[in-house]
Parts: structure tokens; C-alpha cells; sequence
């Protein structure tokens, strides 16, 4: 993690060299020039501090600057020779078989318990009575209390029973304990849990009370939470999480478009004629709007309330760097696109070398068909299968795929349209070799 | 064999199998510094980790459910107990475990037990336990791993597990050879031995036996047989800024450079991460220069080029081309900020001077010529107190028994130049830790006839200079080792299904108790290129400087009594 350089994303016209943010290029421009003039004096400085060390260190003469540079940022890697050996990943052992053996034995006793209590719970908050008398018999039918006579302290605090301590009942196992060892349950929270569709309500700020809420001993007040904290992280898909998946699934689009774009571009520099600089054009188009997609929904992220300092803050500060980091490395900084008359220089380069290949051929077919002539004599020379251009199937299926071309090209679909365009050279060097043949 | 591609391996396997989403990744004070040395935060970004959070932090808990967290931590028990904890109350949805070394079923047991909320997923060991500072080269950052010439106990344990950890990570079924002579090396190895016997099952079904090729070789040798080499000044690039300006986990700090820019406070120098680095970490001082001038040139010219420049098309351009240009300069600003400040330590302190006369002790033999040059330089001001001690330790260790030795004189030389204290102990100390006695090769024995031919031979190659003479003692070794001729007696086998003898071995991983040095990084580098199919790995308890040196020899000396120095009566 080299967080050296990486501490703040700079965005901007910047200069390359103090980071400065100029707003606009020709302000930078200006500023590069009146630069630095510093940057002069460090060469200098450095220069002659090198000239000296090298005329020791180095036996060798200073004439081939040239070749010490490009021996430096041209990265042909010969001196790792390792390269060639590719290493796998190293050997790892799960165990993750093992811990959900034990954990599921574990939490299959507590599964049961908790679905039971569960059960309960649902009986005694549907058709609650409000009125208190019928209330403490709707939840006694529900859940026998335990017969408390014989008891003489709180099983839970050991304290003794008596006029202040009174007994009271956790109404979901029945057990006896004290006031002070009892735990309310919200008797709306308890809706929520037994009824996922029910409206969550928020944390209540009023106290629970018997009159509020459900008594409850401690063992099953932590069952019961226990339970609702995995429902909550269950269904804990928040603005964020969804902000966050639609900037992914954007990013997700991007990247085939930009392996897209940049083969198209190679395509153009290489004068093919696959492509033409509208595609590449509407590609580089569409790579854009999605790089102002994923800016505006990072944004968005960052923009999100959370207190300064904290694991949300910083999750959605990282976000938007990663964010910002993805446009500027991948989606701003393509390639640019050669102009019309880089194009048309280099399509009539190819043309050409084509041209002349063609020209070749000629010749040689020429050339076979002479000595044929003069090994069988000359009326053994040929019939004439000359077919009228017009009609010929060939052109037809051609100008079915240009049809197709079209489409696809409208319809953004560059694979086909490369695929496509292939069928059409191969068709028309077909039809080429058949005129040539016909011709001989 | 690349130890970086190995732990990068690791690593991308934890981010990817934890699925999309947003992650957090939680380690420890060690994997923090294991994972920072092979990717950048960047890069790690791209991976959709966008938190970093130590275990053993006490910030307070969040509810952060809506993430999903990749632990990756050392098994220690101090670890696990603080994982219980994060499971116990867990702040993020899901939880992917990752121990960088052999975890125990009980431990597993307890975590099973504390995850009540079922948000473990994934539980793995995964072999990435160690510091990969280059493809051919590991650490564990020890510094004094011996304490009173002896191991300490965790470290031994800590190198051990880690020697195992590469075996494993680069999948190399190895059998261990040590130095005889020393002790250290002994327990070692059969540590090594122990941790691979019990991990048998393991290393049998996921690196099955090839006898078609030479069993590998793990060799364990002790820093005290080659005292030397640490001591020695640097002029290729990574060594020189490590001697000089000292790197950690591959940060270099300048911010005691007099109006070093905001940025450059550290920097980072990773061969992962910076190509010019990458490209010139053994290039010679004098060659970096030359680089650095022609790509400022470059610089200025395409800076120029821009000037002229004035409609809007132009400056789209300029803008255009800019993330290259950024990258280009701020890897030239970064890389003449260093340069600049090693060329500014050379002349402050007589560097060349010193180097010269350091190289003329450790390879050749004129002892009266030497002392002669060794006194002139100790009244010279300009050359740091540090450097003076360490002639005087270098002229200790090449005249140890040379009947005009004058050591008690150097020391008196360096008092009477203000050396503090601690640098002539540092003196004695190093003869008590790497004199004769304690070596098995013969360290200087090296100045046949025909040797010094070869080396003034090389010297009419340009490859090599007055300031490039010495060799450490590791590339004998490890030539011999190629050649099969590594002698059994001084370095016995041990374990393995497969003796070693008369084989030639491919694969080599050496371990230096003690510490490796850069300089003997950039020798088995030079072994790889030199010797098709063979691959070496060199590691060390850290990578030295002759600072980290003297620290390491003062802890391994640390109350032991005096017994082959006690003629040196005034330290
Ligand atoms: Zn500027
Ligand atoms: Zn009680
Ligand atoms: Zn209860």
C-alpha cells in the first residue's frame, strides 16, 4: 500500500510537477513555461555531481547518452530470465468444513430452542388483550408459569424472594426471577420479529415497561436478539449498498468497452478498414458517459452522511478514490484517435502494398498460364466460363452483409460488426480470385 | 521461484473469493507489512478493499453489516484471541479467515464456538509469512535474532514457520542443509525438519514427488561466517540507498533532507510498483546518473515542446497525453530527490575515499599499506564516525593474526576523534562475533594468484571496478553448492526422503541467521542469470545495513564474555 503519493486524488488541469491546480490548460501551459525554474538548476546541480562520480565509478566514455536511456524505459526484461517460469499459487488448506461441523452442532441445539421460543412468541403478541387481567391469562395459556411456591431466591441473582423482591415470570420459558434480573422485550419489535413484513419501527425512545413490552429472563432475551440481529443484517441493504452496485455493474460495463476501444483503435492505426472513425468515435462516446456515471454515483457515495473520522466516513472517502482512480487510469486516459487524414495516410499505404500484391499475382497467374500454354500447345487454351458481373452470387451475399454491417454498426454491436466485416473481405477476395481466373 | 508473485497470489486469492462487494481487510502489525510490500493501496483499491483495519486496534464498534471482511492475520496466540473477540460482537456481515501459517484444530474449534451469528464463511491457511522485498529475495525483519549467541526462542519459532511458509508457498518440497559450525543454523534446520515432517500430509497432496528433477535445497547459513559483506559501502543502486539512506519494508524516508517537497517525505521503492526502479536496482551509481540525466532531458525536451503550443487543439493534447507525463515526471522527481541525496552524502563524507580503502582490506593483503592509508583516513574529518569504525572493524577482521596488528592503536585513533563509545564496542564486538574463530570458511583465504587474475580480468571488461572488488562469501558458496561440490561434512543434510549427494541441485532457497544484505541479493541475481535452470531464493532474519549490522552483532554479543578480544584493553 504505497500511500505516498496517494493521499489525496488530485483531479484537474495539475502540473506534472508541483501538483498545482491551474483550472484551465492554458493557464498550466503558461505556468509550465515561466516553471520551475528550479527543475534547470537540479540538472545542473546533478549533472556535475554525476560527471565527477562517473569519471570513477565508470570506466566507460559518456558518448551514448541515447543508449543508457533507452536501455532504461524500454523494459525488454532479459535479465529475468524467471519470467518464463510463471508461478502458481502456493498450497492452502481449508478448514472450513471442520468449523461449520462444529458450529452447526452447536447452533442446531440453540436453533431448536429458538424456534420453539419463537413459536411462543408469535401466540402470545397476535391477539394480545390490553386489558392487564386478561392479558396475564392469554400469556399463561400460552406459557405455563412455573409453580413458585418452593422457591426462595431468584435462581438467577441468588437474591431472597420477599415483600420488595417479589417473583416474577419470564413469559416465554415460565421460569421465576426477579425484577431486577428481568429484560423487556418491545412488544412491537416482537410483531417485527415474528412477522418480517410487518413496518419496522424504529428504536423506541420511550422507556419498555410491563406495560409495553414482554418480561422476559435473560437466556431467552439473548436468544430472541440474537435472532433479530441476523434478520436486520439480513435485509441491511441500504442506499449505500445499492448506490454502490449500480457504480460496480457501470464499471462492469466499462471494461469491455475500453478493450473494445482500444482494438478498434489498433484497427484504424493499422488501416483496416473494419472500423471507421465514427464507431471508434460513438465507442469513445459511450465509455465517457459511462465514466460520468460511475463519477456522479461516487460522488453520490462519498456525499452520503457519516460521522467525520469513522469506518463509514472513511469506507465511503475510499470509495470515491478508488472510484476516481478507476476513470482517470482506464476510462480518461484512452488512447487517442488518429485523425481522417492519419487514417487516409495509412489506408492508402495499405492500399497500396495491396495493389501491388495484387499486380504480383497477376503476373505470376500470367506467367503459369504462358508455360501451360507452351507444354499442352496453344489449343489446348481455355474455354470461356465468363460469367456476367452483375448476376454474380457473390455480389449478392455482399451486399446482404453490408445490410448487416449497418445494423449492427447502428446497434453498437462492434464484435459482429468486426466478424461481418471479415466475411466481406473473405468475399471479396473471392470474388477478386474468380475475376482473375476468369480473366486468364 | 518469485517470492513477490507468490504472495500477490495469496493475496488476489483472498480478495477474489470473497465474491464482489465491499471489503474490508483486517490484519495484523506482521501482514500489514507482508501485504504492503507486494501491492500498492491503488492497487488494492481496485480489488474493492476499501478499509484497512488492524486487529488489534481499540477503535470503538460500528455496525458496518453491509461489508464483507477478509482477516488475514499470523496465528499467534495473542491473534486468535483477539478474532474471538471480532466474532463474538462481529462489526461486518460476512467473515473470510485467513491465517498466514499452520492454525491448530482447537483453535479452530474455539472460533467455530464464539461464531453465534454464523458470519465466517471461509477458514484457510494460506503460506504468504514473510516479507517479499524482491522476486528472489525474503525477510522476516529480525533485527538480532540471536541474543547472547543464541536464538531467541520466539524468533527461532518466527523463522522456522516462515522457512516453512515459503517452502509451501512457492511449492517446493525441499530438503534442509545447514552450516555445520554453527549452532544456530543447527537448531534451525531441525526446527525446519520438525514443522515439515508434521506437515507431511499436507506437502504429499498438493506437491507431488518429481524425481525427474533434483531434490531442492534449503540451505541455512550464519552471518557470522561472512562478518564482512554488512560492512561493506554500496554503489548499485538498491544497496547504496538501503547503506545510506536505510529502507524499510520499501519505504525510504528523506525527511531530513533540507526542502525535500511535501511528497517526497517517503518515498516508496518497489520493483513491483516503479519500473525505473525496477530496472536500475543494480545499476551502479554512475549508471543511475546517467539515466536520470537522459530522462530528465526527455523531460525538459517534451516539456518545451508544449510551450509553443498555443491553440486549444494543442493543449487538449497536452492534456491528452498527460497521465503518462505525470508518471513519467513524478517518477523522475522521486528518483532525483534520491539520487541527489546520495550524491550529497558521497562528497560530504569522503565516500569514495572510504569505499576504496574498504574494498582494498576485505580483497587484498598489504598490511602495512593499509594501515598506513587506514590511519591517514581516520584524521580526515569529513569521514563520519560510523565509517571510521567500520575500517577499523574491517582491518580487525582481515588482520585479526597478523603479527604487526595494530588494533589497540586504531581504537586509540578513533577516541581521539570523538567516536562515541558504542562504535568501539561495536568494534570489539564484531571480532568477538565474526573473528576467526567463529568461521568455517576461510574468509580471506580467497587472495590466490589465481584469483586476483580473474578479478583484474574483469576489471578490463568494464563490468567491474576498484570500488566493485569484493565478492561475498555466498557466491562461493552457493557456486559450490551448484556444482554439487558443497562439501556434506561442513554442510550435513537433513530429512527429506532424498539425500542431496552428487546431485546437483535447481532450486535453491538460502537462508542467511543474521541477516542478508543487498549486496548478496544482487549476487544471486547475478547466480540466476549465470546459471540456466537454476533458481535461487535468498532470505535472511532481515536485510542489513552496516547501521542494522552493528545492531544485530550487539544483541548476539549481548552478555557474552569477551574471550578472543581480551588483548584489547582500552574499549
Ligand atoms: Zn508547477
Ligand atoms: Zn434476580
Ligand atoms: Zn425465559
Amino acid at each position: 500500500m504505497a500511500t505516498a503519493n496517494d493521499d489525496e486524488i488530485l483531479e484537474g488541469f495539475l502540473c506534472p510537477i508541483c501538483k498545482a491546480d491551474l483550472k484551465s490548460a492554458s493557464q498550466l501551459t503558461s505556468h509550465f513555461e515561466s516553471l520551475h525554474s528550479e527543475e534547470q538548476d537540479v540538472l545542473r546541480s546533478l549533472k556535475e555531481i554525476f560527471g565527477k562520480a562517473k569519471k570513477i565509478i565508470l570506466n566507460n566514455d559518456d558518448s551514448d547518452l541515447k543508449e543508457t536511456f533507452d536501455r532504461a524505459l524500454k523494459f525488454s526484461y532479459q535479465e529475468h530470465r524467471w519470467l518464463d517460469e510463471e508461478q502458481v499459487i502456493g498450497v492452502s488448506r481449508s478448514s472450513t468444513d471442520y468449523l461449520k461441523a462444529v458450529r452447526s452442532a452447536r447452533l442446531e441445539r440453540y436453533a431448536t430452542e429458538t424456534n420453539k421460543l419463537l413459536i411462543r412468541l408469535d401466540k402470545l403478541v397476535c391477539n394480545m388483550p390490553a386489558e392487564p387481567n386478561q392479558r396475564k391469562q392469554h400469556e399463561q395459556e400460552v406459557v405455563p408459569w412455573l409453580d413458585g411456591s418452593s422457591v426462595k431466591l431468584c435462581p438467577n441473582c441468588a437474591k431472597a424472594f420477599n415483600l420488595t423482591r417479589r417473583k416474577h415470570h419470564c413469559r416465554l420459558c415460565g421460569s421465576i426471577l426477579c425484577h431486577d434480573c428481568s429484560t423487556f422485550l418491545d412488544i412491537n419489535v416482537a410483531r417485527a420479529i415474528v412477522d418480517p413484513s410487518a413496518p419496522r419501527t424504529s428504536q423506541p425512545d420511550h422507556e419498555i415497561t410491563e406495560k409495553n413490552g414482554l418480561r422476559l429472563c435473560e437466556h431467552c432475551f439473548n436468544l430472541i436478539e440474537l435472532r433479530k440481529q441476523v434478520q436486520e443484517s439480513r435485509n441491511a441493504k441500504t442506499v449505500l449498498v445499492t448506490a454502490y452496485e449500480q457504480m460496480r455493474s457501470l464499471m462492469d460495463q466499462a471494461r469491455p468497452d475500453v478493450a473494445m476501444y482500444e482494438k478498434m483503435c489498433q484497427s484504424l492505426f493499422d488501416g483496416e478498414t473494419t472500423y471507421n472513425l465514427t464507431d471508434v468515435n460513438k465507442m469513445r462516446g459511450r465509455i465517457g458517459k459511462l465514466a460520468e456515471g460511475i463519477d456522479l454515483l461516487s460522488k453520490q457515495i462519498a456525499a452520503f452522511p457519516a460521522e467525520p473520522g469513522t469506518r463509514q466516513a472513511r469506507l465511503q472517502t475510499a470509495i470515491r478514490h478508488a472510484a476516481a482512480h478507476y476513470i482517470k487510469e482506464d476510462l480518461i486516459s484512452l488512447r487517442k484517435l488518429p485523425t481522417e487524414a492519419q487514417i487516409e495516410e495509412v489506408r492508402q499505404q495499405r492500399y497500396e502494398r495491396a495493389e501491388k500484391q495484387i499486380q504480383m499475382e497477376r503476373e505470376r497467374m500470367e506467367r503459369q498460364r504462358q508455360r501451360k500454354e507452351e507444354i499442352a500447345g496453344p489449343s489446348a487454351s481455355r474455354v470461356d466460363t465468363r460469367q456476367d458481373d452483375e448476376d454474380s452470387p457473390l455480389l449478392e451475399q455482399m451486399n446482404i452483409i453490408r445490410e448487416y454491417i449497418k445494423e449492427a454498426r447502428r446497434d453498437m454491436k462492434y464484435e459482429e460488426v468486426a466478424i461481418l466485416e471479415a466475411n466481406l473481405k473473405e468475399l471479396k477476395k473471392e470474388y477478386h480470385l474468380q475475376k482473375l481466373s476468369n480473366k486468364s | 521461484m518469485n517470492v513477490v508473485q507468490a504472495v500477490k497470489l495469496y493475496i488476489t486469492k483472498m480478495t477474489e473469493e470473497s465474491g464482489p462487494g465491499m471489503k474490508v481487510i483486517l490484519m495484523d502489525k506482521e501482514t500489514t507489512s507482508i501485504v504492503s510490500m507486494v501491492f500498492s493501496q491503488s492497487e488494492i483499491l481496485q480489488k474493492e478493499v476499501y478499509l484497512f483495519e488492524r486487529i488489534d486496534s481499540h477503535s470503538k464498534w460500528d455496525n458496518m453489516k453491509h461489508m464483507k471482511c477478509i482477516v488475514f492475520i499470523r496465528p499467534t496466540p495473542e491473534n486468535i484471541s483477539l478474532l474471538l473477540r471480532e466474532l463474538r460482537y462481529p462489526k461486518y456481515g460476512v467473515y473470510f479467515i485467513y491465517f498466514s501459517n499452520v492454525i491448530s484444530k482447537a483453535d479452530i474449534k474455539t472460533l467455530a464456538e464464539c461464531d453465534e451469528q454464523e458470519t465466517v464463511r471461509e477458514v484457510q491457511e494460506v503460506f504468504a509469512d514473510y516479507l517479499a522485498v524482491d522476486r528472489h529475495l525474503f525477510s522476516f525483519n529480525i533485527v538480532g535474532c540471536l541474543q547472547g549467541r543464541s536464538w531467541n526462542a520466539q524468533h527461532l519459532q518466527r523463522c522456522a514457520q516462515g522457512l516453512l511458509a515459503l517452502l509451501l508457498s512457492v511449492k517446493r518440497r525441499a530438503v534442509v542443509r545447514y552450516e555445520a559450525a554453527s549452532e544456530p543454523c543447527a537448531r534451525l534446520a531441525e526446527r525446519v525438519r520438525d514443522l515439515l515432517r508434521r506437515e507431511a500430509v499436507l506437502i504429499d497432496n498438493n506437491i507431488p514427488f518429481n524425481g525427474e528433477i533434483p531434490t531442492p535445497q534449503l540451505l541455512i547459513v550464519d552471518r557470522r561466517d561472512d562478518p564482512v559483506t554488512p560492512l561493506l559501502s554500496q554503489w548499485t543502486y538498491q544497496a547504496m540507498v538501503h547503506e545510506l539512506l536505510t529502507i524499510n519494508n520499501n519505504r525510504v524516508s528523506l525527511a531530513h533532507v533540507p526542502e525535500v517537497p511535501k511528497d517526497m517525505k517517503e518515498v516508496v521503492l518497489s520493483s513491483e510498483q516503479d519500473e525505473f526502479y525496477a530496472k536500475n536496482l543494480y545499476s551502479n551509481f554512475g549508471e543511475i546518473g546517467q539515466t536520470m540525466k537522459s530522462l530528465m532531458d526527455e523531460f525538459q525536451k517534451k516539456a518545451k515542446s508544449q510551450q509553443k503550443v498555443e491553440s486549444i487543439a494543442d493543449m487538449k493534447n497536452f492534456v491528452e497525453t498527460y497521465p503518462l507525463f505525470k508518471k513519467m515526471s513524478g517518477t523522475v522527481t522521486k528518483h532525483v530527490t534520491v539520487v541527489g541525496e546520495l550524491s550529497a552524502c558521497v562528497s560530504r563524507h569522503n565516500l569514495l575515499e572510504v569505499s576504496e580503502l574498504e574494498q582494498e582490506i576485505s580483497s587484498q593483503s598489504d598490511h602495512s599499506k593499509h594501515l598506513q592509508r587506514l590511519k591517514n583516513l581516520l584524521t580526515n574529518e569529513a569521514v563520519r564516525q560510523h565509517d571510521a569504525a567500520k575500517l577499523v572493524a574491517l582491518y580487525a577482521l582481515r588482520y585479526e593474526k597478523h603479527a604487526s596488528n595494530a588494533l589497540p592503536a586504531l581504537i586509540e585513533a578513533l577516541k581521539t576523534r570523538g567516536a562515541p563509545e558504542h562504535l568501539l564496542k561495536s568494534v570489539v564486538n564484531l571480532l568477538e562475533y565474526g573473528g576467526a574463530h567463529a568461521r568455517q570458511s576461510d574468509l580471506f583465504g580467497l587472495q590466490d594468484a589465481v584469483k586476483i587474475t580473474k578479478r583484474l580480468f574483469k576489471g578490463l571488461n568494464g563490468v567491474e571496478n576498484i570500488y566493485t572488488q569484493h565478492t561475498p562469501l555466498l557466491k562461493d558458496t552457493l557456486e559450490d553448492l551448484i556444482k554439487g561440490k558443497l562439501r556434506e561434512n561442513l554442510y550435513p543434510t537433513l530429512g527429506g526422503e532424498d539425500g542431496p549427494y552428487g546431485r546437483r541441485p535447481q532450486d535453491i532457497i538460502v537462508f542467511i541467521v543474521g541477516g542478508a544484505t543487498y549486496e548478496e541479493a544482487l549476487c544471486v541475481h547475478q547466480i540466476n542469470q549465470a546459471y540456466p535452470g537454476v533458481r535461487v531464493v535468498l532470505g535472511g532474519t532481515a536485510i542489513h545495513n552496516s547501521t542494522s549490522f552493528f545492531e544485530e552483532v550487539k544483541s548476539a554479543m549481548q552478555g557474552v564474555h569477551r574471550t578472543h578480544t581480551r588483548h584489547i584493553r582500552n574499549v
